[in-house]
């Protein structure tokens, strides 16, 4: 008993540093931002030596999300929703398809996974003064097809002003309403298979009743936003969007290389004798098993798309609101108009919806790593 | 359900010869079994049959067609891996129906086909389960649901059996051997331990370097080995090989090896001139002492000095000089001698297998 509590006290003591340190620089911080998105510190007088700071409950919240002014954070809110899919549709089945052909063993693949990987040991800056220079619009890309002999494209990859997909921000419930049931349908057909009577109870009827409340009395919903104001998907985020893909679906790469080279020899022979093709294969036997490793670069790029900054600085700068991102918008918001209070209000909504990636992850690895034991 | 021939099948990875040519004639529903060291080429033939691996020269029939360049599904054949070669994300149901599903039949069909092979081999109450909740011989049990579902027309076992322990080796064995009996299909299975070629083939196919030493059944590769190396590997403690000069002198054939005279039975008299050298092969087991020695002809009896003996239970195994050779002998009962005794012992001499030194054939 008394050697225990000894080994606790000295555990205790060697992991004290730390756990204060991380306490007082991450932990104590957040709380401190959390507390300065309550308050009104902004303003001629915030850098004053005393600033005035006053207690405002959760009025920063409500303007970004319904405010009159802060139409740019809400625009900057649906960039990186799309901007976050775009990449990881790109990034992961890009990453999966170079790993596939990787995997087949074609010669001098240990040379091509370097070329592939390389773009990796950049840094933002780099890659973004590059494709912005590649996607100038009388140069770079857009020059490709005179090479076949086609005529220059002229589309402006960084400066286009068209949006599409376009929706109004005070349908935002029923269109999130929308979102939510969708979401349990698709996960209700997903799961048919195996579980029909628990599919059908935990998703597929609540999402069809969910739908359907939405349909008939979506509009006794409040309204987002007192006035109409459409967001959508601007076409101008597409260059930053490709130079991203370009960047990660190496790493992705290497990702799924590393597990399918994990797989063995036999169970691909065992496919194979079974009567897979190598498109068999790779759909019903190696990505399937390589689930953790999908999951994994899902999050992985999910935080870095969130939190993208210095990319779309270097390749459209701050000010250019079309391709905003609201770590920019913190930024702006924070340091030019000296709105602190309002700034940190950003950076707690991104910190927020990071945490929804990421805390569902850690959980899940958590529990595995217990049922292992 | 069919047969299988190789003719004149070879496999070189560059420059190095893995099998040179390979003949053999497979009957329909015959057990056979490759067995040989490590590196002998017994795993590369099996892939071969299998389509796993390209064959470098020869061609291979299954059935009443030469598959070359037949791909692997099209084959027909069903293969257990030494390691299972499980789906890990497949329940146990997914995994056996898997080539099923590939060959898109109904999913019906596959359930029904599941069922019945779970039946067989009492697999029922796992079917929901993944292969990481299951013990080895479940796990081997699975792979072995996975080949038989599809109705195959060749089994092929890559050391299927090597991964489990003892106990549960032995019982999988007899449960491989009932299920041939019960299924009826030809199966051709890959193995070093000589245990298992002995129990389980029709035929064995002992290998080498790529090359076939010899087919046959199991008493016959036992009996009658065709050259030095299936004696020794074949039987374990291995053959006592001997060097000796066959003679005719004094009418009667005899082989002289060390200081001993063996007699040289009728029928095992080979057709050399006196003089000629010779290996002398006699089995440990067709050495026998205390009261048995008394069944042999006189002639077969000698005596022999005791250097080592070990007792394992029900027969004891013993190192015995005669007149300077030193043999292993593996006799019934519990022999209590003392290292240096001199004991009277027997050789069934009708089991002497005579093998020619230079080429180390067996002589007929």
């Amino acid at each position: 008993m008394r050697e225990v509590s000894r080994d606790r006290i000295k555990a205790f003591i060697t992991l004290l540093p730390s756990v204060v340190l991380i306490g007082v620089f991450v932990y104590g911080f957040i709380g401190n931002t959390v507390w300065i998105s309550m308050t009104d510190w902004r303003g001629g007088a915030a850098l004053s030596e005393n600033p005035v700071k006053n207690f405002i409950g959760m009025q920063n919240y409500v303007e970004l999300f319904s405010g009159f002014l802060d139409g740019r954070f809400r625009q900057d809110l649906v960039n990186a929703v799309y901007y976050s899919v775009l990449l990881l549709v790109g990034a992961v089945g890009i990453g999966m398809f170079i790993a596939i052909l990787l995997d087949r063993k074609p010669r001098g693949e240990d040379f091509l996974r370097t070329v592939f990987l390389y773009p990796m040991s950049l840094s933002f800056i780099v890659t973004g003064t590059i494709w912005r220079w590649l996607l100038a619009p009388q140069g770079g890309v857009n020059l490709l097809p005179t090479y076949l002999g086609g005529k220059a494209l002229d589309f402006q990859w960084l400066s286009s002003m068209k949006t599409v997909l376009l929706f109004d921000w005070q349908n935002l419930f029923p269109i999130l309403l929308y979102l939510a049931a969708f979401v349990l349908i698709l996960l209700g057909l997903g799961k048919l298979r195996r579980d029909p009577s628990r599919a059908f109870k935990h998703y597929l009827v609540p999402g069809v009743v969910l739908g359907a409340v939405v349909w008939l009395f979506g509009d006794l919903l409040p309204r987002a936003l007192f006035m109409e104001e459409e967001h959508g998907f601007n076409l101008a985020t597409l260059g930053i969007i490709l130079a991203t893909i370009w960047q990660y679906s190496g790493y992705t790469m290497a990702l799924y290389l590393a597990g399918f080279n994990g797989i063995s020899q036999d169970l691909m022979d065992a496919a194979r004798l079974d009567g897979a093709s190598d498109f068999d294969y790779y759909m019903h036997v190696a990505i399937p098993m390589l689930k953790p490793i999908t999951i994994s670069a899902v999050i992985i790029l999910s935080h870095i798309s969130l939190k993208m900054f210095d990319l779309i600085f270097a390749m459209t700068g701050p000010d250019n609101a079309a391709t905003g991102h609201p770590a920019l918008d913190m930024y702006l918001t924070t340091f030019r108009a000296n709105d602190f209070a309002k700034g940190a209000a950003i950076a707690i909504v991104l910190f927020l919806v990071a945490g929804t990636f990421i805390i569902p992850y850690l959980v899940t690895s958590y529990r595995q790593r217990r049922n292992a034991r | 359900m069919a047969r299988v021939e190789l003719v004149n099948v070879s496999k070189r990875y560059g420059d190095v010869i893995i099998v040179p040519g390979a003949d053999l004639e497979i009957k329909d529903n015959e057990f056979i079994v490759f067995v040989g060291p490590s590196g002998c080429g017994k795993s590369t033939i099996l892939r071969m049959i299998a389509g796993l691996e390209p064959i470098s020269g020869g061609e291979i029939h299954i059935g009443d067609r030469v598959v070359n360049n037949v791909s692997p599904k099209s084959r027909n054949v069903a293969m257990v891996f030494q390691n299972y070669a499980l789906y890990p994300h497949m329940t146990v149901r997914d995994n056996m129906g898997f080539s099923l599903k590939m060959a898109k039949r109904s999913k019906s069909e596959i359930d029904e086909a599941v069922n019945r092979a779970a039946e067989v081999l009492e697999l029922g109450q796992l079917l929901d389960r993944k292969p990481s909740e299951l013990s080895g011989g479940q796990r081997q049990r699975v792979a072995m649901g996975r080949a038989i579902v599809r109705q195959p027309d060749v089994f092929l076992f890559d050391e299927p059996l090597s991964n489990l322990d003892a106990q549960l080796r032995t019982q999988m064995r007899r449960e491989l051997k009932k299920l041939h009996m019960k299924l009826a299909t030809t199966t051709i299975y890959v193995t070093h331990d000589q245990i298992e070629a002995m129990t389980l083939a029709s035929r064995i196919v002992i290998l080498k370097d790529g090359e076939i030493q010899q087919v046959g059944t199991p008493v016959e590769v036992f009996e009658k080995p065709a050259n030095v190396f299936v004696a020794q590997f074949i039987g374990n403690p291995p053959m006592n090989i001997l060097e000796g000069i066959f003679e005719t002198s004094g009418g009667s054939p005899v082989v002289r090896a060390g200081g001993s005279v063996f007699p040289v039975p009728e029928g095992r008299v080979p057709d050399l001139a006196g003089g000629a050298p010779v290996l002398v092969g006699l089995r440990p087991d067709s050495i026998k002492m205390g009261e048995n020695v008394e069944r042999l002809p006189k002639e077969w009896w000698c005596r022999g000095e005791v250097v080592v003996s070990e007792i394992l239970g029900g027969q004891s195994l013993l190192e015995i000089v005669v007149d300077d050779n030193e043999l292993i002998a593996e006799v019934e009962g519990r022999i209590e001698a003392q290292p240096g005794e001199t004991v009277p012992i027997g050789f069934e001499f009708d089991r002497m297998v005579l093998f020619d030194p230079e080429t180390t054939k067996a002589i007929s």
